[in-house]
């Protein structure tokens, strides 16, 4: 397969990296199909962004193999590099550098023609929003502004397949969506992006199918829609004095399983669907629990996460 | 598919030299983190003028014009060993904040990452050595090998820069910490103060003249005192630009050796 042009632009086959006695990540088996996005949730440290250094050859796997954009990436990580676009966590720019500087020196890296460096950086800027900060050291930048920036580094060839390493960690709402619009449109443009998150919401949005990963293990995969069903019927989520929570718990569990939910709730995902929601309040008057908040939840991605992990993403 | 060119040495010249004109533009753009190295040499050499210039008469002493013409070399060498260091100190920087990464997830030759880096260095050093000939100059430090001599010292600035810039960069790349490379600019200082900087090894006894004698460091100043005393002369030129080119070579390859480790343990 090596060396060949294959038709998934990134395909993992139970990859593995140790840091001595941590298996980081553990076995990973993965398909990314051409034109998807393709989303890696998890919490921090549960090897996304592992994944994503060997994915992009920046870490040798310590086993298993890896092919991106058709080649191995162990044994061929320059034609990796010459395919893919990576912008890694945290936006490790140059503060020192405008950005006109930088993206100039990227399109070099990368083997832009010299007669073509000088447009494509003023493109690129342009097609950021950043056109007007270009000749502004990057140190001046807002975090929005170096996020796009970063974007605008890692497209600067073209590439067909990018890796987004948690774009959005640190943004302020408006700056994730202008982001998030930016990555919707490179993507109907053609452009294969698997990116890392821990949002649930950014996962839900933008992702065409997601990869719950916990704990160095691909634990759920699918899209975000399928998946949310398969989790079933909605939660109840009740708040109850601290000395009932007890009896309340004993009432929630003629109506389904419990639910990991955010300390100070109870959660039980209700068999019958919502409409067993009065019965549920009756059974706990009966039983004398004194409600203080009720609320219910159609299944989320946090649902899926918590019943493929035993603990919930969000509150963490 | 959209690919980047692949590899080719003109490519690659490129690259070094779109990564040297990055660093060289850093480090000009850090006035405070490199004004240190350019004004403490030529406060050294103001003070050692206005103290030591009877030293001059001592048995031993070459024949000189002045005490501040005695220590030009040495003030050439001084300040480019300092400075090197803040270009390796900017490597580590890079390492710690993940811009090294980012270089490395270009299809870019390590190599060559590490050669513009380091390029910048040198260029900076001899910058530096053109800045101290042309400040001292005027007050009595004459070069007596003219323009060609100073050119040669210019030269060796820029090789010097580059052989303790990638002696340093080991360091940093060994250690990926800014703080551990400025750690050992003592020793720098160290090595300079046992050589023949700042009096002739002809003035030493003991054990400094033997740490004298030993020291690559001497022969180096000595090479580019002899340009600015005597005059150009092939000696003088083999030492001011041999020694430091042989250093180079080494430190070149410490360093290379040391990143191509950094990566394979990855």
């Amino acid at each position: 397969m090596s060396g060949h042009p294959v038709q998934a632009p990134i395909v993992a086959e139970q990859l593995v990296r140790t840091f001595g006695d941590l298996r980081a990540v553990d076995g990973i088996d993965m398909t990314v199909d051409a034109g998807e996005i393709f989303g890696f949730l998890g919490p921090n440290g549960a090897g996304k962004s592992t994944a994503v250094r060997m994915l992009t050859t920046l870490l040798r796997p310590t086993s298993g193999r890896a092919i991106v954009a058709g080649f191995d990436v162990a044994t061929h990580p320059d034609e990796v590099r010459r395919r893919i676009g990576v912008a890694l966590q945290d936006a490790a720019i140059d503060p020192l550098m405008t950005g006109n500087e930088l993206l100039r020196l990227q399109a070099v890296l990368y083997g832009i023609p010299s007669g073509k460096v000088k447009s494509r950086a003023a493109e690129l800027l342009e097609r950021v929003g950043l056109t007007a900060a270009a000749d502004r050291r990057v140190g001046t930048y807002s975090g929005g502004m170096r996020r796009r920036l970063d974007l605008a580094l890692s497209l600067i060839h073209e590439p067909t397949v990018l890796f987004l390493d948690e774009p959005t960690t640190g943004l302020d709402p408006m700056s994730r969506m202008t982001l998030w619009e930016e990555v919707r449109r490179l993507n109907r443009e053609g452009t294969t992006v698997l990116l890392t998150t821990q949002y649930l919401e950014e996962a839900d949005q933008l992702a065409d199918r997601i990869a719950i990963i916990d704990k160095g293990r691909i634990v759920r995969e699918g899209r975000p829609r399928d998946l949310k069903a398969e989790v079933g019927s909605p939660t109840l989520l009740v708040a109850v004095p601290r000395e009932q929570a007890d009896a309340a718990r004993a009432v929630l569990q003629e109506f389904g399983e419990s639910r990991p939910t955010a300390e100070g709730t109870l959660g039980v995902g209700l068999r019958d669907g919502a409409r067993a929601v009065t019965d549920v309040v009756r059974r706990l008057d009966e039983a004398g629990v004194r409600l203080q908040h009720l609320e219910i939840n159609e299944p989320s991605l946090d649902d899926v996460f918590a019943e493929a992990t035993g603990h919930r993403l969000e509150g963490e | 598919m959209t690919v980047a060119a692949a590899h080719s040495p003109g490519l690659a010249l490129r690259q070094v030299a779109a990564l040297a004109r990055r660093s060289t533009r850093e480090t000009f753009r850090q006035p405070a983190l490199v004004a240190p190295s350019v004004i403490f040499p030529l406060f050294f050499a103001a003070l050692g003028a206005s103290s030591f210039n009877r030293a001059t008469s001592l048995p031993g002493f070459p024949k000189v014009d002045s005490f501040l013409q005695f220590s030009l070399a040495a003030t050439v060498v001084q300040g480019v060993l300092f400075g090197s260091v803040t270009g390796a100190a900017a490597l580590a920087t890079d390492i710690e904040n993940g811009f090294l990464d980012r270089l490395l997830a270009a299809p870019t030759p390590r190599t060559g990452i590490l050669i513009g880096r380091l390029a910048g260095s040198a260029i900076f050093g001899a910058a530096q050595a053109a800045v101290f000939i042309a400040v001292l100059w005027p007050f009595g430090a004459t070069v007596r090998s003219g323009v060609p001599g100073a050119a040669v010292m210019v030269l060796s600035g820029g090789i010097v820069a580059l052989a303790i810039g990638s002696l340093m960069s080991a360091v940093a790349i060994r250690t990926g910490s800014a703080e551990a490379v400025q750690g050992s600019f003592p020793l720098l200082f160290v090595l300079l103060f046992f050589s023949s900087a700042f009096f002739p090894r002809e003035t030493m006894s003991g054990a400094y003249r033997a740490i004298a004698d030993a020291n690559p460091i001497s022969y180096l100043v000595e090479g580019l005192r002899e340009l600015v005393l005597t005059g150009y002369s092939g000696t003088a030129v083999l030492q001011a630009i041999l020694i430091p080119l042989v250093a180079c070579a080494a430190a070149v390859m410490l360093a290379l050796r040391s990143l191509r480790r950094k990566l394979a343990a990855r």
